[in-house]
């Protein structure tokens, strides 16, 4: 594997020592939930502001609404995709709406599907270093994407690693889980934080974090 | 050929409308001539809108809502602009109903 970026082409300050007092932000919550009645989506599409209905395109209503902002998808069978929210809570509240809009008694199956999550430990990572290390759950491939995919077995997570220090959470089906696979992943990103100059360059030292995950 | 009939909404459409019904309620006009009239109007409007309307306005304002079935378009718009290069109109709410013009030739 090349590497290609070990001079200090960052202007991270390394020298502070950061304490982890890092913030993961959720970014996107997918739910599905069920309205358990068969729905008239043409009727709905007419009716409700904000939606749009191509059945020739695809089979659901595309909805929309300005708080919690929003997209639902609402399918015949009842069932509907709510995507966009920035917290559980949020998601529920708005599938709540959705279903208020619709008109249809029996809220059942609220479920959240997949949580995206993002943070930044601020300082830089040797990806090459933590994919040669973790190598059973790391796939890097530089030429086709920049970041490097993780996939955490406990909780199960796939993350994505970037060598600016920021990562992608995802996959996770609550907020604890993310926090989880966070407070997983930090001390191995901290064993691979990149050295700041070529000269005061610490030696790559390999160390075997297979029993860890 | 499908004809759009949304122009029959716009004041010369509804006018012609109404004489036409005023002729058919008092049977100088044969229902289905009254219909034939229609069509030939729709297809008259999109012509003349695609071969002799050169002039274009750009519409800006806040979307209130907007809605999608059927494959007509409807928008509610707020506090909106409309600007072409002679004069300047602002309008606190108008709607658009836009079909597309591809399916006429279905």
């Amino acid at each position: 594997m090349t590497e290609p970026r070990l001079e200090g082409e960052q202007s991270v300050d390394l020298q502070t020592m950061q304490p982890p007092g890092v913030t993961v932000t959720l970014q996107n919550i997918v739910s599905t939930s069920n309205l358990c009645c068969k729905l008239d989506l043409k009727v709905i599409a007419q009716q409700a502001r904000n939606a749009e209905y191509n059945p020739k395109r695809f089979a659901a209503v595309i909805m929309r609404i300005k708080e919690p902002r929003t997209t639902a998808l609402i399918f015949a069978s009842g069932k509907t995709v709510c995507t966009g929210a920035k917290s559980e809570e949020q998601s529920l509240l708005a599938s709540r709406k959705y279903a208020r809009i619709i008109q249809k008694l029996g809220f059942d199956e609220f479920k959240v599907h997949n949580i995206v999550g993002t943070c930044d430990v601020q300082f830089p990572i040797r990806l090459e270093g933590l994919a040669c290390s973790h190598n059973h759950f790391c796939s890097y491939e530089p030429e086709i994407f920049p970041g490097l995919i993780y996939r955490m077995r406990e909780p199960k997570t796939v993350l994505l690693i970037f060598v600016s220090g920021k990562v992608i959470l995802t996959g996770s089906k609550s907020k604890a889980d993310i926090l989880r696979a966070f407070q997983q992943i930090y001390p191995v990103l901290a064993e691979f934080r990149k050295a700041p100059l070529p000269a005061s360059a610490q030696p790559y030292t390999s160390k075997n974090g297979k029993d860890g995950f | 050929m499908t004809t759009f009939e949304l122009y029959r909404r716009s004041t010369i459409g509804m006018c012609l409308t109404e004489t036409l019904d005023e002729m058919v309620s008092n049977g100088t006009l044969s229902p289905e001539l009254a219909i034939q009239v229609l069509v030939q109007f729709d297809k008259s409007m999109t012509e003349a809108l695609e071969a002799q309307v050169k002039s274009k306005v750009a519409i800006k304002g806040h979307l209130h809502t907007y809605r999608f079935c059927d494959n007509v378009w409807t928008f509610i718009l707020q506090d909106a602009q409309f600007k072409n290069e002679e004069c300047q109109e602002h309008v606190g709410k108008v709607k658009i109903v836009a079909c597309d013009s591809k399916l006429l030739n279905q």
